[in-house]
């Protein structure tokens, strides 16, 4: 369906019908045109084959101009390579491939392994096994998982879980620095995978359950040195916003960090950086986006609560801000917006834009101006009934009351999407310039919200709500989705019977990889949707599946298995490393367990 | 109860004094400050009301947070299902509480009273112990 829609909007055929389609459409053909130079420019660039970032690249794509594997071959993909991690915690984020060498990182205990891909059987290189301090395991509030490393100038840069950074020589596994980048005893823990733009290293904390005051730090890539913090939320000098620099097309005034929260909230408000961020060298502005208010009873913190749930357009060079959007003003359901901002020029409205795009907790996918954050696109990606659409003109999502919460207002019912997501922030999604579709996991769960009054206690939780989940409409919980964030709808979608949690890679083949909670990689046509070819990895897959030029000069895909994050606190039989904790399976996926179970190992594949 | 909602007050998110350092626990879990565990001797061991008190302590106190409502097992182990990574005694629970564990477990022997956490051991030790289930079959 999808091929013969794409087909009929090439302009390569001459003749009359074309010429008389320029002259009726001649503003959308230029466009169109433009839209086809720029992916042809983008396809000129051959793929390096490497992997040296969390998203493939700045603009996140998880697209890989690697052409071997196509819908035609794919079928006979096969496992060329395993490795125990020896770790059992979730396995999220994705290996890093440079100079032929794989880079992996562990959940808690954060070990870094180098492996040689010109050796017969991959062989260490060496292995870094950094002083990880064990109370960590007290402050994750999601498992004690990490989700990657950013290779720079010769070094393999990371976050362990303990609020450290550190700086790790790729030839030689020397460690170069480890600097104390945040808080433990404040439920400050650092599971994100950093960006390095030039010589800065940005990082920042999880904690939206512990009451922290969030920010992001930009380090010294040589030396590990703070250079500056800013703040998510405060005053205009904490969070680095400064007149005649800050210009968001929205929210106007200042000390916004400060008047959208009453009674100091904001000093353990939350605002989390956990997720994946991206950068624009033209524009110069790193882009990340802010998790939850705590605690997660709104009436605890009346406001808007800026910049929590929210994305911020910073310098890299000093953070100040530049402009900032909120997605779901005074959160009452938990939708972090720590989602990946994937940057795409996509033809909207007849002209070529250059956009983010932003698949949200809240169920809606937002394609962004990301020169300024107007809103361009807003659309419901999933089944969602806490709003009734984005009002593009004001920027704020339209509320259903009946879906507001508190603790004044008991057991709210039926919520969509549950504070799962309608996509998980975890699992980053893809963007082919070929097909101009992006390749989304995604989650269909409803929850009821019950909130209560909660104290902060430093160091403990700061949650305060009660949400159990059912499977939403249709009664499967996930599904892969292709998405068009030009006029934001959705092309096709192949349904699953289990939340789907992992990333995604898309390549130049048209062929987009993904992975399931019972521990299925999957690969499947990029243009439409057809299911290709699965395998069986033991574990349920949390992590971002990769693909890159081996030194023989062949395609490979890698990927993590080894279920955990959220996973390992909802469905909590799927443990078996603990004698003493014995849990019931979870009401609304009593049979998760029946089909995989805890164990990190690295995957990879070939023809 | 009284005594726990005066330790509270003072560190509550809304008031004017944020947590400062009597006001948090420690980070980390620390080998036994105080007598052995098997010399402590529960003073409220089987009251009701003492366990009532401390049902409501283990959500005031942000237990529930970490080990789940109902104690059912969150991001920290269970504590409902009868087994013990430390020990089950009341003393061996009373001591994980006040000295913290070393995989997460923070210490609250100076944020709560030993009257508090006794509360606390008590209702965890008043849960119905379910039968031990070796078997989880479909």
């Amino acid at each position: 369906m999808q091929r013969t829609r794409l087909r009929g909007r090439t302009c390569t055929s001459p003749g009359k019908r074309v010429r008389l389609l320029v002259m009726r459409l001649l503003p959308a053909l230029a466009a169109l045109l433009a839209l086809l130079q720029a992916a042809a420019a983008a396809q000129a660039v051959p793929d390096d084959g490497r992997w040296t970032m969390p998203g493939k690249d700045y603009a996140s794509t998880r697209y890989s101009g690697l052409d071997q594997l196509t819908p035609l071959n794919v079928q006979r993909l096969k496992p060329v390579w395993s490795f125990s991690t020896g770790v059992l915690r979730g396995h999220e984020g994705q290996p890093l491939v440079v100079d032929n060498t794989m880079y992996v990182v562990t959940p808690y205990p954060n070990v870094l392994y180098a492996f040689d891909l010109t050796q017969p059987d991959y062989p260490l290189k060496w292995k870094y096994r950094p002083n990880v301090d064990p109370s960590a395991l007290g402050m994750a509030c999601c498992d004690a998982i990490n989700r990657g490393a950013f290779y720079a100038d010769g070094k393999i840069v990371y976050n362990l879980l303990d609020g450290h950074t550190v700086a790790v020589d790729a030839a030689s596994g020397r460690e170069i620095w480890n600097v104390k980048s945040a808080e433990l005893s404040e439920g400050e823990t650092t599971p994100m995978a950093p960006i390095v733009v030039r010589d800065r290293v940005i990082v920042g904390p999880s904690g939206g359950e512990f009451g922290i005051y969030g920010w992001a730090k930009g380090l010294d890539l040589a030396t590990g040195r703070l250079v500056w913090t800013a703040r998510n939320a405060g005053s205009d000098s904490a969070t680095l916003t400064r007149p005649g620099v800050f210009k968001p097309f929205y929210d106007k005034g200042a000390n916004l960090g400060l008047t959208t929260w009453a009674n100091d909230a904001w000093k353990t408000g939350g605002a989390p950086v956990w997720g994946w961020l991206s950068y624009d060298a033209g524009l110069d502005l790193v882009y990340y986006g802010v998790g939850n208010p705590g605690p997660y009873n709104p009436e605890q913190r009346p406001g808007d609560n800026k910049w929590t749930n929210s994305v911020l357009a910073r310098r890299p060079g000093d953070g100040a801000l530049v402009w900032a959007y909120q997605f779901t003003p005074h959160d009452n359901w938990d939708y972090d917006s720590n989602a990946e901002m994937i940057l795409a020029d996509l033809t909207i409205g007849g002209g070529v834009r250059k956009v983010l795009v932003h698949f949200d907790k809240n169920g809606f996918a937002y394609t962004i101006d990301r020169t300024n954050g107007e809103v361009l696109v807003a659309e419901p990606f999933v089944s969602l009934n806490w709003a009734k659409r984005v009002d593009l003109t004001t920027g704020r999502p339209v509320l259903d009351s009946s879906k507001f919460t508190g603790d004044s207002k008991g057991n709210v019912k039926y919520i969509c999407p549950s504070l799962e997501g309608g996509k998980s922030p975890v699992s980053a999604a893809a963007y082919s310039p070929r097909t101009r579709l992006f390749y989304v996991s995604t989650v269909n769960l409803c929850m009821d919200y019950h909130a209560e009054v909660k104290t902060r206690i430093r160091g403990t939780p700061f949650i305060g709500a009660s949400t159990p989940y059912v499977a939403g409409p249709g009664g499967h919980m996930g599904a892969f989705i292709a998405w068009d964030a030009a006029r934001g709808r959705k092309l096709w979608e192949i349904k699953e019977k289990y939340p789907v949690w992992s990333g995604v890679v898309v390549t130049a083949g048209d062929v987009a990889f993904y992975g399931t909670l019972d521990g299925w990689l999957k690969a499947v046509n990029a243009r439409t949707g057809q299911p290709l070819w699965k395998f069986k990895v033991g574990s349920g897959i949390v992590g971002a599946p990769i693909t890159y030029r081996g030194p023989d000069g062949r395609q490979y895909v890698a990927v993590y298995a080894g279920i955990g994050g959220d996973w390992s606190l909802l469905s909590g039989d799927l443990n078996a490393d603990d004698p003493a904790d014995m849990r019931d399976p979870a009401d609304f996926i009593k049979d998760l367990a029946r089909y995989t179970s805890q164990g990190g190992m690295v995957w990879i594949f070939a023809l | 109860m009284a005594v726990a909602m005066a330790l509270l007050v003072p560190i509550g998110c809304g008031g004017d004094k944020p947590a400062a350092s009597g006001g948090a626990v420690a980070q980390q879990g620390v080998a036994t400050l105080g007598p052995r565990s098997d010399t402590l001797r529960n003073p409220d061991a089987g009251d009701q009301k003492s366990a009532a008190e401390g049902e409501k302590l283990f959500g005031s106190m942000n237990c529930d947070g970490c080990h789940g409502g109902g104690a059912t097992g969150f991001a920290a182990p269970s504590l409902s299902d009868g087994r013990w990574r430390y020990g089950g005694t009341d003393g061996a629970i009373f001591q994980s509480i006040r000295d913290g564990r070393p995989k997460g477990m923070p210490a609250f022997g100076e944020l709560l009273s030993p009257e508090i956490i006794w509360k606390l051991v008590t209702y965890l030790r008043s849960l119905p112990v379910p039968k031990t289930v070796p078997t989880q079959s479909w």
